[in-house]
Parts: C-alpha cells; structure tokens; sequence
C-alpha cells in the first residue's frame, strides 16, 4: 500500500518533470529570439515579393506590346452554319458561365458549364465598328496562322491585317517587292514634312507671334512711333513671304508622299485602298525568324521611347510624357535643394532652441503629410492665378487676355512640387547636421573661422550625404505625383516642349506631358480603351524605370560623397 | 619662485608676482575671473600670470574647472549657452573679453588642439592650411612651405610627405593628433592652448606629443591642461593646481611637486583623492 502510493507520487513526478521539460523547451526556443528572426524575414521576404511582382508584372504585360504577335486566321463556323473569317492577334483568353451567353441564342450541350472564348484584335477600324472581337473556342472551325499576311502599322486608325494585292506607283502597278522601298521612300518625306512644319514653320509663327505682340506693345505704350511700327510690319511681312515660301514645299513634299498607293484584301475579302502616306510599317508578321523578331522588338521600343504620341495618345510614342516628366523633377531638385538646405541651417544653427523652434519643427514634420491635392489647389491658387496673374499684369501687358504666365505651366509645377517636397530635404538635412561631431565644429572655430565659414567650408560638405539623401527623396515623391499637376501644369497633349530651338530655348511658362498623367490618359480617359492597355503597362514601367534610375543616379553620389566622409560615422 | 593664491589675493603677491616677471616676460594675464554655468558657479575669481615662452600646466580632479579655465582664453566658452564670464583676460594690454575684440581675430592669435584628434574630412595638407585659407592666403608656394614648416615642427613631415594628399582620416590616432597640432601652429599663434592632449592615445603617441611640446615652446608659450601628473611633471615649467573652481596653487613645476606649500595640492599629488 505504502509503496504503491510512493510509486504513484513519483510517477505523478516524472510526469510532471517532463512537462516542464517541454515546457521549457518551448520556452528556450522563444527566448532564443528565433520566433523573432523568422517574423522579420517573413516580412522582409513579403516586401520582397510583392516588389518583385509588381515589377515582373507590369514589365511582362508591358513588354509583350513590342513583341510582334503571330497573326492568326480563324475560320467561324456558328451553329446556324453561317461561316466567317477573321484575321487579328489573340489578345486575351477567359472561360466564362455558359449561362453567361444565353441571350446570343446559342446552344450548347447540357453538360457543357464553362466555355472558354479568346479576345482577338482584328484593327482595320474603318471597316468594322469594333477593332476586338470576342470568339467563342467550339465555334472555331479552322485555324491557321497564314504566311503571306500583312501587319500594315498606319499614322491613322490603328493597324491594318489583310493581304496585299498590288502596289501602285503613281497610278501604275508595280511588283510587291518594291514596297519596302516605297515605304522607306515616303517616311523619308515624312520626317520632312514634320521637320518643315516643327522647327521651320514654327520657327516663323513664333517669330510672327512675338512681332504681334511687340506691336501690341507700342500701341499700349500709347507711344506711337510710327518708324518703330513700321519696321516691324516690314519685318512681318519678310516672314509672311517666307511663310508662304514654306508652305509651297510643304505642299511639294505632300504630294509626293501621297503618290503611291496599296490595295489590300480584307479577311471578309473586300479590297481596300490604302495611301501610302498613311503607311509606318508594313510586316509579315507570320515570316519573321526569332531573330527579326527581336529587331522589331528593339525597333518598336525605340519608337515608343522617342516619338510623339498619336490618336489620342493611344499609339506612338511617349517622348514628350518622358521629357515633360524629367524636366520638372530636375526643376523641382534644382528649386528645393537650396530652400530646404538654408531652411534646415536656420532651424538647426541660427534659431534659439525654444518653444517656436519647437512648433516650427513640428509644422514642418506636418507639412509632408498634407494630401498632394490639397498642395494642387494651393498651387493654382496662388502660384498660377495671384503670382502667375501678378507677373502677366506686370510684365506680359500685352498678351492679355490671354495668359502667359497666369495659366498652369511647368514652372508651377515644379514649384508646387518643391513645395510639396520641402519637409523631406529640411528633416534630413537637419538629421545630417545634428550628426556631425561637435569637435569638427569647435576645431575649425579655434583656427579663426567664423559660424559661416565653418558652415561652409566644413559643416556643409559633411551634411552632404544626408542632403543628397533628401533630394533622393523628394525625387522618388515628386516623380509619382500626379494629382497636384492636374491642376498647375499636365495637360493631355502639349503641342510644342518645354524647351526648344526658339529663343529663350526654355519656356517654363509652357504647359507639359507626363508619364503618370499620361497612364491615368491612356488608361481611363481614351476613346479605345482596350487597344490601349498594354500601353498602359508600357508606360507604368517606363515611369518605373526613370524614377528608378534617377534615384540610382542620386544615390550613386550620395554613396560617394559617403565614402569621402565614412571615417567620422562613429 | 613664482606663486599666485587666489582667494584671498593679498596686493603684496601679486605685486611680488609681476616684479618677477617684467612686462615682456608675460604671455596672458589672468584678472579675478569667475565663470558660470546657469546657476553654477566652475571658476571663482582666478588670477594668474602665464609666461611667455614656457609650458604652463593645469592640473587636479576631474570637474576642478581646469579645461573651462584653459577655454576660457580663447573664448571657445562663448559657444556654450547660458555661460557667463567675468573679470578679464589680458593680452598685449587688451582685455579679450572687451566688446570690439574679433573673436576669430583672437582665436588665430590663441590655437587650441582638443581631447581627441579632430581632423577634417580633407587631405594633410588641406588640413595644414585650412586656417591660411580662412585669411585668404592663395600664393602656391607660401602654402607649401607652410606646410612643410609646421608639419616638420610637429614632427610629422617625415611620415606623411608622400601623402600629403590623402586624406587625414587615413591617419592614425597619434597621427592625427600631431596633424591637429600642425594645423593649428601654420597660422603662427602666439599661444598653444592644448586640452588633454594625449588622453585619447597610446604610450608611445603620448611620448611622441609631449617631446613635441619641448619643441613647440622654443617658438609659442603652451598652455596645457593634463589629468596625469607625471605628464605635468615631464612636460610644464609652471603647474597650477585647481580644485572645485579655484586655483589653489600655482609655482614652478618643480616646487609645486616637492614642496607644495598647500595642504590640499600635497594631498592630491601623493595621491590621497583626485
């Protein structure tokens, strides 16, 4: 009995030291800080991923735009046995409900649920109402991918599939062979005409347009001096006669252009006539090797990065959405680095260390919180229509009432945006300054050096990591931002940029394209919307890889300049 | 002998003090100088006179107010808020705490090399002539030579000639700290004032320094402030002895060490407190 219950107890014992032996187990683990590690490296690899996926995502669908698609010739056969041919490149594929598409009186088998169907782009825009067309899978009878195909690329209306039938030289046919040629002929012309019509032309409207306004000018001035007034007509009518001059070649050059022609047959079998005029590219899209497919790929690329847009955005090219948005974010840098910099000395060096310091800081911390729209209106505001309105009043008398500097503009822009960006470079800069090591301070000041000149010879260039580290920053926000420059300077298309060969070669007063507006266009506000998604993507990573690489550009001296200064990071 | 007693200042030393040294044998004269912090008192009325030519030491306890003494003769005090400072601080029969003094005028005149070696992020010869610039000093050649000159007075020319333009970071701590003394002797002061010179360094860097400071006084008076007694002891001419703010002993090295006259200095030089 007795030893019984002593068994008992020691069993109850072992059991309960094994428990604890468990328990500490468990326990050891988690004071290990190894719980600890595995969380942050499962939120660093979430971050990571979603990273990567985002870039892998929008550089696929983007990409794929400039790779030349297989064409295809679909042979319809519905169950009312009416046939069709359609010719186009798969652009989407999706299963949908059957119950989906019972309005279309089609039939299908009852244990049919899901039918797949593909989105096929068929272009020739004139010719049908819609340029996609959705095909369902089991109606297709007959697919082939046809070799003699055409992918005609046009200035208007979109792309054309079909087979070419002839080619007519001024009203004479001739043989296939010579339409490379002709193409490459008329491109030629082309970059001619635009050339003409851009730098020389609008050379001379500008030139017109400023003697305009000189006039203007002298007749406000009530001054009337009839001499002046007088050269300048002279002057006017020298570039009239110029004009005019231009504008014969330019219609020399016009016909030219439209002197060849090609007929194409449609997949319906109709023949069509197509100027050549209207033709970019023509491809046959179904004979290219991998490696003229990677050409074309390079090709289309470099178009897309260098040209101008065209129908509404939704072809062509980006240029001046790439060279609007770079502009202001350099102008933007060049307008906030100094504010924020002397900002930051004067809290951090020059202000006592009281209570308004104190709120000073705290406003400025508030500041980068402000919704961007909200710094927007503020711009228009007061930038635009009080600051821009003042300088027309006093300097530009003679253009009103139409606006020069009262209307949005680049240049309010960038300073919206500097504004908007201001807090980031003062915070780091204060940050870098507060760093440096009071002894640097106190060395240079027992030399003799003045507060300013230790400041400048010594204090500032050790900051200067933690300034570029600012500017980093506020260019990585100012380059996103859209919202504030709907108000004070993006438009949808600006006819001319920002900088050109017209004296004074910078018009910050001039209206400009952006990338970020440019996807928001493209994507949401375009007549085809469709058509234009994966132009979508292809911006979003454009945008993506010039803010990327203007951030690598500043880190990359940022890393310099803190290798010079490595030593005093104690 | 030379000894100044503050508190209380009897007219009879102090007369006795400036008949030994004649005018021109006076680097700086010390006048009833009491300095605070806010509310707290860290000097009470010292008065002393520093020779020229020769290395006076302040020596005692951490917190005696011996580096706040050694600052104040540059006015390096100024930068600290809330520091308030008075009594006067002659040199060349003018008071650097008089209101049309240029302070960075006076702080050429009076160099200062700090606790740990504080060298700028530039080139050794950058750093040599960082204070000739500030005078605007552009000539090539007079730059050069003074950058020979005093890195060989800080005996620092024959390690960095080939580099002289790398950067002064490369260096080592006693390096440094020779570069430091160099940069501050090229703009030719007439004073040194060097605070706890070698507290951040090695054995042989600290020998290196404190020959260096038998070199320095033959062309400038050094004032250095040391908590190590036997550097005191090695390196000064003249050692004062401070204790919570006030001079408690000033006389020539060698006496101060054998017969300190005060209870208070024989008990911190044999080691009883401090």
């Amino acid at each position: 009995m007795n030893k019984n219950k002593h068994n008992r107890r020691f069993s109850i014992l072992k059991f309960k030291e094994q428990n604890s032996v468990m328990d500490s187990d468990y326990k050891k683990w988690f004071q290990s800080g190894s719980p600890w590690i595995w969380l942050s490296a499962a939120g660093v690899s979430i971050s990571l991923i979603s990273v990567l996926g985002l870039l892998w995502l929008i550089a696929s669908k983007g990409l794929s735009y400039f790779w030349p698609a297989t064409i295809y010739q679909f042979e319809m056969n519905d169950l009312q046995g009416k046939s069709d041919t359609v010719i186009g490149e798969i652009y989407d594929r999706e299963s949908i409900p059957v119950s989906q598409l019972a309005y279309s009186n089609i039939v299908f088998s009852p244990e049919t649920k899901m039918v797949e169907r593909i989105l096929i782009k068929t272009g020739n825009r004139e010719l049908v109402n819609l340029d996609f067309r959705w095909l369902l899978v089991p109606q297709i009878a007959k697919t082939t991918t046809p070799k003699n195909v055409a992918v005609i690329q046009r200035r208007t209306n979109g792309n054309f599939y079909g087979f070419i039938e002839k080619v007519i030289l001024s009203g004479k046919e001739v043989d296939k062979s010579q339409l490379t040629e002709l193409v490459e002929r008329v491109d030629v012309f082309q970059e001619k005409i635009e050339s003409l019509q851009k730098s020389d032309i609008g050379a001379i409207n500008y030139q017109l347009d400023r003697l305009r306004l000189k006039k203007k000018k002298l007749k406000l001035s009530h001054v009337l001096m009839t001499t002046k007034l007088n050269s300048i007509d002279n002057e006017i009518a020298q570039l009239q006669s110029k004009y005019n001059n231009l504008e014969q070649n330019l219609m020399a050059l016009r016909n030219q252009v439209t002197r060849d022609k090609i007929i194409v047959r449609t997949m319906s079998g109709n023949e069509i006539t197509i100027p050549l005029d209207n033709v970019l590219t023509v491809s046959y899209a179904n004979q290219l090797s991998l490696l003229d497919k990677i050409g074309v790929f390079i090709e289309k690329t470099g178009h897309f990065v260098s040209d101008d847009p065209r129908e509404a955005n939704t072809e062509g090219g980006v240029f001046p959405a790439i060279f609007g948005t770079v502009l202001m974010v350099l102008l933007m840098t060049v307008i906030v680095s100094p504010f924020g910099v002397i900002a930051a000395i004067y809290l951090h060096e020059y202000a006592g260390n009281n209570a308004l310091t104190k709120m000073l800081r705290i406003a400025v911390i508030n500041l980068a919180g402000v919704p961007s729209i909200v710094y927007g209106i503020f711009g228009l505001g007061f930038f635009v229509y009080m600051l821009g309105g003042s300088i027309d009043a006093l300097f530009f008398p003679e253009t009103l009432p139409s606006p020069t500097f009262g209307t949005p503009g680049v240049l309010w822009s960038a300073i919206t945006l500097a504004i908007l960006t201001l807090p980031v470079v003062i915070v780091s800069t204060e940050e870098g300054l507060a760093r440096i090591p009071t002894s640097m301070r106190h060395g240079s000041l027992a030399l003799g050096a003045t507060k300013v000149e230790t400041l400048w010879r010594i204090i500032l260039p050790i900051a200067s990591p933690a300034i570029m580290t600012g500017i980093i920053l506020a260019i990585a926000r100012a380059a996103g931002e859209v919202a504030p420059l709907m108000l004070v300077g993006v438009v949808k298309m600006a006819p001319t940029l920002p900088v050109d060969g017209n004296f004074p070669f910078l018009h910050l007063e001039r209206k400009f394209m952006h990338l970020g507006f440019h996807i928001y266009d493209v994507g949401f506000q375009s007549p085809n919307v469709e058509a234009a998604r994966p132009l979508v993507y292809a911006t979003a990573f454009l945008l993506v890889t010039i803010i990327v690489s203007l951030n690598m550009s500043a880190v990359s001296i940022r890393n310099k300049l803190r290798e010079k200064y490595r030593a005093l990071e104690h | 002998m030379i000894s100044i007693t503050p508190r209380p200042l009897t007219s009879q030393q102090t007369i006795r003090d400036l008949t030994m040294l004649t005018p021109d044998q006076v680097a700086l004269k010390i006048q009833n100088l009491n300095l605070s912090y806010g509310d707290k008192k860290v000097l009470h009325n010292i008065s002393m006179l520093i020779p020229k030519g020769q290395v006076t030491a302040f020596i005692g306890p951490s917190g005696c107010g011996k580096s706040t003494l050694l600052r104040c003769i540059n006015r390096m005090n100024d930068l600290i808020d809330h520091c308030y400072i008075d009594g006067e601080i002659i040199i060349h029969d003018q008071n650097i705490y008089s209101k049309h003094i240029d302070v960075a005028m006076l702080r050429r005149k009076i160099g200062m090399v700090f606790q740990r070696p504080n060298p700028f992020p530039k080139s050794i010869y950058e750093n040599v002539i960082y204070g000739l610039r500030l005078v605007g000093e552009k000539n090539r050649r007079v730059l050069d030579e003074a950058v020979e000159t005093s890195l060989k007075n800080a005996a620092l020319w024959n390690e960095v000639k080939d580099r002289l333009h790398d950067s002064a970071l490369g260096l080592s701590g006693g390096q440094q700290q020779r570069l430091v003394i160099a940069r501050a002797i090229a703009v030719q002061p007439e004073v040194l004032l060097l605070d706890e010179p070698t507290s951040a360094l090695d054995p042989i860097s600290t020998l290196t320094i404190e020959e260096l400071i038998n070199d320095l006084k033959k062309q400038f008076t050094v004032v250095i402030v040391t908590h190590n007694m036997q550097q005191a002891a090695r390196v000064s001419d003249q050692t004062a002895f401070m204790y919570m703010g006030d001079l408690i002993e000033y006389s020539d090295t060698n006496t101060l060490f054998t017969t300190p006259s005060k209870k208070k200095t024989e008990d911190y030089i044999t080691g009883r407190y401090g």
